[in-house]
């Protein structure tokens, strides 16, 4: 493990706060999606289950994931969970795709234990379900934690966020090493399950420039070891130092530009990459101004559905966007000016 | 480097090659980019200078607040830090960096350099100047304005015009005029007053002495719309009678009601039994008193003052003729103060008058304990009070809006038959609703009918069909008087056929052959 970088460990430690109180019985959502599965375009049942949660978040966390908001730190018990369960699986039924989230890792034996994760497996293979996507923290990547002994076809997806060891520590505190996780891909395809790699989009402190540029070449260096990869604009989620930067008006959530950017650039990768941006179109989330929000998440939505193409795309604010890349790397932090991607229309900004 | 003037913070230096500060540098010749996260690239000012890296993980909110490198000291978010905090950051500059080190504060508003510059910042640069310009905004004297006429390079005429601005600024340093310039930038600009403000104790201390001399101006506000609603006030009344008037501060979103902090006051109160005997009434700056209906009313919604805490001689004074006009002890039983600066002030006030009143004695207002207070007290003083039911009180909150906002001619909105409650269901009849455009009651065409005939305003058109705004050359006459923004009625062969807002004046509108006359809110 590679060292701590102490302010930024402080600064996640206080900007966490205790969970709200949540109904145990209860999944935390659950809907479903369009997805590509084998070039088809097929119908996709996502949950996610209520957990105890990621145990790092419990340790430190990372700077810009609220999804502890959602997690029950005393734990939730196997009863509670097949209570969860029998409630999710109408979302399921007749799925080809399911995705199992929890707000942490699905292969952690301490937050779901390995018997309800067989039990399930099982269910859903007997479902008909051709294959499922879970999550991971690396450090759970080995085949005893997902030894089932009937299962769909697994998708592990590991958030590298970044492969630069720099953006890691000062950014996303998150103590993962490049060889660790080149080790791991290569352990959970020996396996027989799939990898799917999520790179982080403008991580806090980063400038619109520096973090197109580290989440282009993370997606070179990973795309060898992963299946396929999805780009994850950081969104602001609540209790978190992302958050905190947001208030303090040190960092903006990146343009959608950045995004089709970043994707433009992988075009020619030998796997998918792709971009689901969540809360896009919000303040909060990935955005452009307010003309524009829809019809690039269209084209995201369709890019990602396999159309592949981004081009022709145009909006008065992507010349904003251009201004803002050339000179965002001397702004020494992430943010922009109030009201610059609307062209300060509207109301008095200075 | 050498120092040939100060004032406050401030430091005129002379450096290498004819350059002085305050300085600006320009991102495309004078700055380069860092190589790698890691490091933070270089900055021209005659010499070029390493900066330091940029605060990589690093919480804003803790010391040290400057990046060092060997000759320069960076104030990273200097645009958006809390003006207190900046203020406190500002005494310790040069602790921190010492006096031989250029202090560099990156990517600020121009309207915010002249501040900055009098607490010590000696570098600046045109970051966002260039955002500004790729948006077609036009810098001028530090204030931008929309671009009408073409200007061919944008870019330049800003970088030259903010060249400009930093030489105003440099110059006023050298001839003891900074503060002065601090004070003009500061006039309608919230942030910068309230760093000025905390800044005084600061430059009491630690600021140059200069013997300048000091050309002083009592900055009143005498806007018009703002006596305009003070004078009015007294035209007002409370939705009923003996009710308890419930002081309350006021907040920075507007109308109040919509905040946050009156959303926990509203949830803590209406908990309360007879809570609707309660009056709540917004103490605030520069417009005294508030009453909760007339929250809408122009510019009761519309106006954003630094907010210090701090209330001088003048607004006491103003507050306590607020406070005559209310005419507390004719319409209210007892009062509660809770409005946490401003608390002794008004229950001073409020004493005077001879009226039974409690102060919560509540430094935050809307924190958990001073609701839990606030709901306490609610509780006691409303005891005894007789029941207010919610058709008596929108009755009342009705007839006290359509009174500030109408006067004299108000009385066919009060005989109407009222419902609905406030803020936006409050309706007189099918007369007058309730509209944020209008700000209080906006008449419909039969209130328009009837307005008319109470001696409201109107306007004679020309006999055609009225689609969309009546246009001056379609007014034949009109009857009564108006100022532009006022509601008129538009008559048409002799026939109430729309009602609306005055865009012109009543002369105006017969003399001018072009142009929109009203803005039309209602057709026939």
């Amino acid at each position: 493990m590679p060292e701590a970088f102490v302010p930024l460990t402080d600064f996640v430690n206080e900007s966490k706060s205790i969970p709200n109180d949540h109904p145990l019985d209860k999944p935390v959502a659950k809907w479903t999606e369009e997805e590509v599965l084998n070039g088809e375009i097929v119908e996709a049942g996502v949950v996610i289950l209520r957990t105890r949660g990621c145990y790092w978040s419990i340790k430190e966390g990372c700077s810009m994931c609220g999804y502890f908001n959602d997690t029950v730190p005393g734990g939730v018990s196997d009863g509670m969970l097949r209570e969860q369960w029998k409630k999710v699986r109408p979302t399921l039924e007749g799925k080809k795709y399911a995705k199992i989230y929890t707000s942490g890792s699905f292969i952690d034996p301490t937050e779901v234990p390995f018997n309800f994760a067989d039990e399930v497996m099982s269910d859903m293979s007997d479902m008909g379900i051709e294959k499922v996507l879970i999550e991971s923290l690396p450090e759970f990547v080995n085949p005893k934690n997902f030894a089932y002994t009937n299962s769909p076809k697994l998708e592990i997806a590991i958030g590298l966020e970044s492969s630069n060891p720099i953006v890691l520590d000062k950014s996303v505190n998150k103590r993962l090493r490049w060889p660790h996780f080149v080790k791991i891909c290569k352990l959970a395809r020996d396996n027989g399950a799939e990898v799917k790699a999520y790179i982080l989009l403008k991580p806090p402190y980063l400038s619109e420039k520096e973090s197109i540029e580290d989440a282009v070449k993370s997606a070179i260096d990973a795309a060898p070891h992963v299946d396929k990869i999805s780009i994850n604009p950081v969104n602001v989620q609540k209790n978190t130092v992302v958050e905190k930067l947001w208030f303090r008006n040190e960092w903006t959530a990146p343009w959608l530009w950045s995004v089709v950017e970043v994707l433009k650039r992988c075009e020619d990768l030998p796997v998918r990459v792709y971009s689901d941006p969540t809360g896009g179109g919000t303040r909060r989330g990935a955005h452009n101004c307010q003309s524009c929000n829809k019809k690039i998440l269209d084209a995201l939505k369709n890019h990602r559905l396999g159309s592949r193409d981004l081009k022709g795309l145009y909006c008065d604010c992507r010349p904003r966007w251009d201004a803002l890349v050339k000179q965002s790397a001397l702004r020494r932090n992430g943010s922009e000016p109030h009201g610059y991607r609307s062209g300060f229309a509207g109301s008095r900004h200075f | 480097m050498e120092p040939i003037g100060h004032e406050g913070l401030g430091r005129l230096l002379k450096l290498e090659d004819n350059l002085q500060t305050p300085h600006v540098v320009f991102s495309h010749t004078d700055l380069e980019e860092p190589k790698d996260l890691e490091s933070g690239g270089s900055i021209k000012v005659g010499k070029t200078f390493d900066l330091p890296p940029s605060p990589l993980g690093l919480d804003s909110d803790k010391s040290p607040y400057l990046q060092l490198s060997e000759n320069i000291a960076v104030i990273d978010n200097a645009y958006s830090i809390q003006p207190k905090k900046l203020v406190k950051i500002a005494a310790d500059f040069r602790l921190e960096a010492g006096y031989s080190r250029l202090l560099y504060a990156p990517a600020v508003e121009p309207s915010h350099m002249p501040i900055l510059a009098y607490l010590g910042v000696d570098i600046f640069d045109d970051l966002n100047v260039e955002l500004r310009s790729s948006t077609g905004w036009v810098l001028e004297s530090g204030e931008w304005i929309k671009q009408n006429g073409q200007i061919d390079d944008l870019f330049s005429h800003n970088r030259a015009e903010l060249s400009r601005w930093i030489l105003r600024i440099r110059n006023a340093l050298s001839h003891g005029k900074l503060r002065e310039l601090v004070e003009m930038t500061s006039l309608h600009n919230p942030r910068v007053s309230q760093i000025l403000h905390h800044s005084v104790s600061l430059l009491m201390e630690k600021g140059a002495r200069v013997h300048s001399m000091i050309r002083s101006n009592d900055l009143s506000l005498n806007h018009p719309a703002i006596l305009d609603f003070q004078n009015r006030l007294s035209d007002y009344e409370p939705p009923a009678k003996n009710m308890v008037l419930l002081i309350l501060p006021c907040s920075a979103r507007k109308p109040y009601f919509k905040s946050s902090s009156h959303k926990r006051f509203f949830n803590a109160l209406r908990e309360v039994d007879n809570h609707l005997a309660l009056h709540v009434v917004s103490v605030t700056s520069p417009l005294g008193l508030v009453p909760r209906e007339l929250e809408f009313c122009y510019p009761a919604a519309h106006y954003d003052i630094a907010v210090t805490g701090k209330w001088n001689a003048s607004e006491i004074e103003m507050l306590k003729s607020q406070l005559a006009k209310l005419n507390p002890t004719k319409h209210y039983a007892k009062a509660i103060i809770h409005a946490g600066s401003s608390s002794e002030i008004m229950t001073e006030l409020v004493k005077e008058l001879g009226i039974d009143v409690v102060d919560t004695r509540v430094e935050k207002p809307s924190s958990f304990e001073g609701l839990e207070i606030l709901q306490n007290i609610a509780r006691m003083t409303l005891s005894d009070i007789p029941i207010l039911n919610t058709k008596d009180r929108a009755k009342g909150e009705a007839k006290g809006l359509a009174k500030f906002q109408y006067g004299d001619n108000a009385d066919f909105l009060v005989n109407s038959e009222i419902s609905g409650r406030m803020p936006y269901k409050l309706r007189c009849g099918d007369l007058a609703a309730m509209s944020p455009v209008v700000g209080g009651f906006g008449l419909t065409l039969k209130g328009g009918i009837e307005y008319s005939s109470q001696g409201g305003p109107v306007i004679a058109a020309e006999n055609f069909k009225l689609v969309g705004d009546l246009f001056a050359v379609g007014v034949k006459s009109y009857k009564g008087n108006w100022n532009i923004g006022d509601q008129v009625v538009i008559k048409q062969n002799d026939v109430v056929t729309a009602v609306g807002i005055a865009k012109m004046a009543p002369e105006e509108m017969i003399s001018m052959s072009r142009g929109v006359a009203v803005e039309v809110r209602h057709h026939a």
